[in-house]
């Protein structure tokens, strides 16, 4: 069962916990700063014809002949774009990766709805399968969780670029995003990440595998079929080549982690038999700052 | 080339899986993967680098149907027309002598042998025969003609070595008849060459072996039907197995090699240049000038190029008798005869301690170090011989009782005798006391008393015999010289002063009688004891007569308590005893025979036989193929659930090596001439065809094997 009876229960432990952790340092606690029609003075800029002439700081003109315009803050709710991998990838492994995905996006969108935040989930392979609409209120978990449950894996390969692409092009403005996959994107999961970075968007990478991902069990004359393509591959397994698949696995799970430190995104590393909200709380407490609670994720 | 079984090459259908197997093999086991992108790495960045790779599983499919193509073709049994045209027929003789202990080959000669035996055993080919044969005491079929290996080999590593001296002759004789006329006979004798080596001409080539390995052998006794059954057996089995013989020479097959008529003989000489020192002789015999004394007759023999000093401890039940040093120049026979003096009796043993070189000093009370045990064990390389045994048996005292009007020199010629308490009275007594030989001067009553009686020139008649007239100088013509009675009594034509007829009312046993058949000296059948007579007036006797009477009182001692007086001398390993039965102590029980290690066996059963039923006075025991000391007990049956009582030892027997050509552990330089390794069974080429099939079979199995390691381990 992906959501078992007492997995709201777990959600409102995990909310009122990350309130205790972070004290108003997370999600609608943080509000975004923009630029805009507030009260609260942020700069100057220059005039350029067209603008505003409510906003020209005259005493600067009076004193210096200068024509400056004042800039205000402007506060608004954090949006927190949840973005899951419904790839056939993710399917793979016992539990498979997917189920942990969306329990963590469950967890995820419970806790910024309880901060009054507003949430949107993208459902994405190699594009946008489904969506969760913008939306607000813990009161929507419900039909979040229901979404979530109708969803499978499909599609033939992973597209994280794609995804963002379309995330891009529905939400309205940016914040925080959340990508949750395996990031078995064979194009590269920069191209994508990069796009959430190149639209300010606070990027935050959820990255699951499964143990058999990291240790295969095969040797000798396998047939190999890849669970996205269903592409068959006869080969020769060699304790060499497990050795050098392992060796490329790592540098692939490294060049995850050195991309999000380099870029300032949140990382979580995890296999796919961790708790949900073991994971949830290990991310909380990194985000605020804590050692993490458990091994198994990182970022 | 054929094939023994052709019907195996139908396992070659086993290839069918093999080839479908491989086909499927297509469908290989489908792994799921989450993604290919870095199976694509490995795999494109490294395609296949040579022809190799791409047919390494082609090559595997082909080296599994070869090494299937051998494995049915061993199993078809393949083998050539000239093996079976040249099959071999091969007689193994074991030589399994004292001197096989030796250890100057390692770990001994017989040891050696058996491993070089086994070897040649491994090299039997398809349709090739051998047997094996024990050079014992006498010649032994351990195995009779056979071709399976693991029994040949079984059964030579169930050969153990003995204490038998080397008499190769008659089994080589047996070997080749076991080989018959064989064109492709041999025999190999496994000896150390310890041995005079047998002339061409002298073996008994028609004679008919005698295997004789069992113990108690006799002739008629039925508790010895069984080894009698046995042998009969054997004698049976040698028939079928043995063809005429045919006598016509052929010249021998290879330089080196010994052709004893149309049978190749080889010789495999098991030896070097060994030294030793050990006890040839321990004998012992009752002394001859005192009753309670023996003769020790001992000898060592120093086989060795080094002069040797060493000690000859004698002991007697483990009481020291005498410790003799010696100092044995090269080759040296040493022997002495030692006079000693004891009634009780035991196991006298003699044991060479102290073995050293000449230049060696004593260490008196030393724990021997392991340098000198070396020293000891390079100039002693067999210890079996340096211990030697003889049985001593207790002199028991006779109770004599005299009874005579007064004669001084009847009364003397008892009392001289150390073994007799002699008691004398001059009047009949009314009742005779059990366990005493009563001896009667004269005087003779109505009745004779039961038990040992000896009637000395009897005046008056009694219940066995009425007194006639006296015989004046008489005349002993007939002397009964097969009795113990007259053993060392010479009266042939002795004229006696006087004697009486006697009238006897059962027919007695005459030793000594006259010309007229009047019996001067006679045994006197009855059912209540021994009864002996003698008629010469003892006053009136001459000097032949008294020196002649004193011999015949203590043969009739002897014969009294059931004792020759002569002691019985050691046998030697590998001979057979002659062993007389005692109705009184086996009748109703068994015949047990304990061997030095104390190991029993039942040689000869009496259940049921009472003692005046018994027939049989005397059995053949052996042969000892073990020295030290051999028991012979009985054994009863319990009357509760046919259980057995323990067993009763009454004698022993003591069996030495004794053997001078046992002690010489040089082989002979005829033998060492001889000697060659090259038989037929030699060389890695000797082996059936099947056994280079499964050989190479195994080859192709590794091969396969790295191949299948190479794909996964790469």
């Amino acid at each position: 069962m992906l959501f078992p009876p007492d997995f709201l229960t777990r959600l409102e432990y995990l909310s009122i916990l990350s309130k205790r952790v972070f004290r108003g340092q997370l999600l609608a606690q943080r509000r975004t700063v923009q630029m805009g029609s507030g009260i609260e003075f942020s700069d100057h800029r220059e005039y350029s014809p067209g603008d505003d002439f409510r906003y020209l700081d005259w005493n600067i003109y009076a004193r210096h002949g200068d024509l400056l315009l004042k800039r205000f803050q402007e506060e608004q709710d954090l949006h927190v774009y949840l973005m899951l991998d419904c790839s056939k990838s993710m399917g793979f492994g016992n539990p498979a990766k997917f189920d942990l995905a969306r329990q963590v996006v469950a967890a995820l969108a419970y806790i910024a709805l309880a901060d009054l935040d507003r949430i949107n989930l993208m459902a994405f392979s190699d594009t946008i399968i489904d969506e969760f609409p913008l939306t607000r209120g813990k009161a929507r978990i419900l039909p979040l969780m229901k979404f979530l449950e109708n969803l499978e894996v499909t599609g033939e390969s992973t597209s994280i670029s794609r995804g963002v692409q379309g995330l891009v092009h529905r939400s309205g403005r940016s914040g925080m995003t959340v990508v949750v996959s395996d990031l078995f994107d064979e194009s590269g999961f920069q191209t994508g990440l990069d796009q959430l970075r190149y639209r300010r968007y606070d990027g935050h990478v959820v990255q699951i595998h499964d143990r058999k991902e990291e240790n295969p069990p095969m040797l000798g004359d396998v047939e190999m079929v890849d669970v996205e393509t269903d592409s068959n591959r006869k080969v020769t397994v060699t304790e060499k080549n497990i050795r050098q698949y392992k060796k490329l696995f790592q540098e692939h799970q490294g060049s995850v982690r050195e991309y999000c430190r380099n870029y300032g995104m949140g990382c979580t590393q995890t296999p796919s038999h961790v708790p949900f909200d073991d994971l949830v709380m290990n991310m909380m407490m990194r985000a605020a700052g804590h050692a993490p609670a458990k091994s198994g994720t990182g970022g | 080339m054929s094939l023994a079984v052709p019907s195996a090459l139908a396992f070659a259908l086993v290839a069918l899986p093999i080839i479908v197997f491989y086909i499927l093999k297509v469908r290989l086991r489908q792994v799921p993967v989450s993604t290919n992108m870095f199976w694509k790495q490995i795999f494109e960045e490294k395609p296949p680098r040579s022809i190799w790779q791409k047919f390494r599983h082609l090559l595997s499919l082909l080296v599994q149907l070869l090494l299937l193509g051998l494995m049915v073709f061993a199993l078809a049994d393949p083998y050539f027309s000239w093996q079976a045209m040249k099959a071999r027929r091969i007689v193994l003789v074991v030589d399994n002598s004292a001197s096989m202990k030796a250890t100057d080959v390692s770990p001994t000669r017989f040891n050696a042998a058996i491993e070089r035996a086994i070897e040649l055993a491994d090299g039997l080919r398809f349709r090739d025969e051998m047997a094996i044969v024990l050079a014992g005491s006498r010649p032994d079929v351990v195995l009779g003609m056979s071709g399976h290996i693991p029994t040949l080999k079984e059964s030579l590593r169930s050969i153990e070595v003995s204490d038998n001296p080397t008499r190769l002759d008659s089994a080589i004789a047996l070997g080749q008849q076991l080989i018959g006329d064989h064109p492709n006979g041999e025999v190999v004798v496994l000896t150390d060459g310890c041995a005079d080596i047998p002339q061409n001409d002298t073996l008994p080539l028609g004679g008919s072996a005698q295997p004789g390995r069992v113990r108690g052998d006799t002739s008629t006794d039925e508790a010895n039907a069984d080894a009698n059954n046995e042998i009969a057996k054997t004698n049976e089995e040698l028939s079928e197995i043995l063809p005429a013989r045919s006598l016509s020479s052929r010249p021998s097959q290879r330089e080196g090699d010994i052709a004893v008529g149309d049978t190749k003989l080889s010789w495999q000489v098991f030896a070097s240049e060994a030294s030793n020192v050990g006890i040839t002789q321990f004998q012992v015999r009752r002394s001859l000038i005192d009753m309670l004394g023996y003769e020790v007759l001992a000898s060592v023999k120093n086989a060795s190029d080094n002069a040797i000093k060493c000690r000859l401890e004698i002991t007697l039940s483990d009481s020291v008798v005498d410790v003799i040093p010696l100092e044995l120049k090269p080759g040296e026979l040493w022997s002495r005869s030692l006079e000693k003096t004891s009634r009780e009796g035991g196991i006298l043993s003699a044991t060479l301690t102290k073995i050293r070189g000449d230049a060696d000093e004593e260490v008196e009370d030393e724990k021997p170090t392991a340098e000198d045990l070396e020293k000891l064990a390079q100039l002693n390389q067999l210890s079996s011989d340096d211990f030697a045994w003889a049985i001593l048996p207790e002199q028991k005292v006779q109770n004599v009782l005299i009874v005579t009007e007064g004669n001084l020199f009847l009364r003397k010629v008892f009392e001289a005798n150390p073994l007799v308490n002699v008691t004398t009275v001059t009047e009949m007594p009314e009742s005779f006391p059990t366990d005493t030989l009563v001896v009667l001067h004269r005087l003779v009553p109505k009745v004779l008393p039961p038990g040992d009686v000896f009637v000395v020139d009897p005046i008056e008649d009694c219940d066995q015999w009425s007194i006639g007239k006296s015989i004046e100088n008489p005349i002993v013509t007939e002397i009964d010289t097969k009795s113990d009675l007259m053993t060392h009594v010479r009266l042939d034509n002795v004229l006696l002063p006087e004697a009486r007829s006697i009238t006897f009312k059962n027919d007695p046993k005459i030793l000594a009688g006259t010309i007229s058949k009047e019996a001067v000296y006679a045994q006197i059948n009855r059912p209540s004891g021994k009864c002996l007579l003698l008629s010469v007036d003892l006053d009136k006797s001459d000097l032949a007569f008294r020196t002649t009477f004193p011999i015949m009182v203590t043969n009739a001692l002897n014969w009294f308590v059931e004792s020759s007086g002569e002691l019985r001398e050691s046998s030697k390993t590998g001979d057979l005893v002659s062993w007389p039965i005692d109705s009184k102590t086996f009748a109703g029980g068994a015949m047990i025979l304990q061997t030095p290690a104390r190991v029993e066996t039942e040689i000869a059963a009496f259940h049921g036989v009472k003692a005046s039923e018994m027939k049989q006075n005397e059995m053949t025991i052996g042969p000892f193929e073990q020295s030290g000391v051999w028991a012979i007990g009985s054994q009863f049956m319990t009357k509760v659930a046919q259980g057995k009582e323990p067993v009763e030892f009454v004698s022993n027997i003591a069996v030495n090596i004794a053997s001078e050509r046992e002690t010489d552990l040089r082989p002979t330089e005829a033998m060492l001439e001889r000697s060659n390794e090259s038989t037929s069974l030699s060389g890695w080429f000797g082996k059936p065809v099947w056994y280079y099939l499964i050989a190479a079979a195994a080859v192709l199995f590794v091969a396969e094997w790295l191949l299948h390691q190479r794909r996964v381990l790469s």
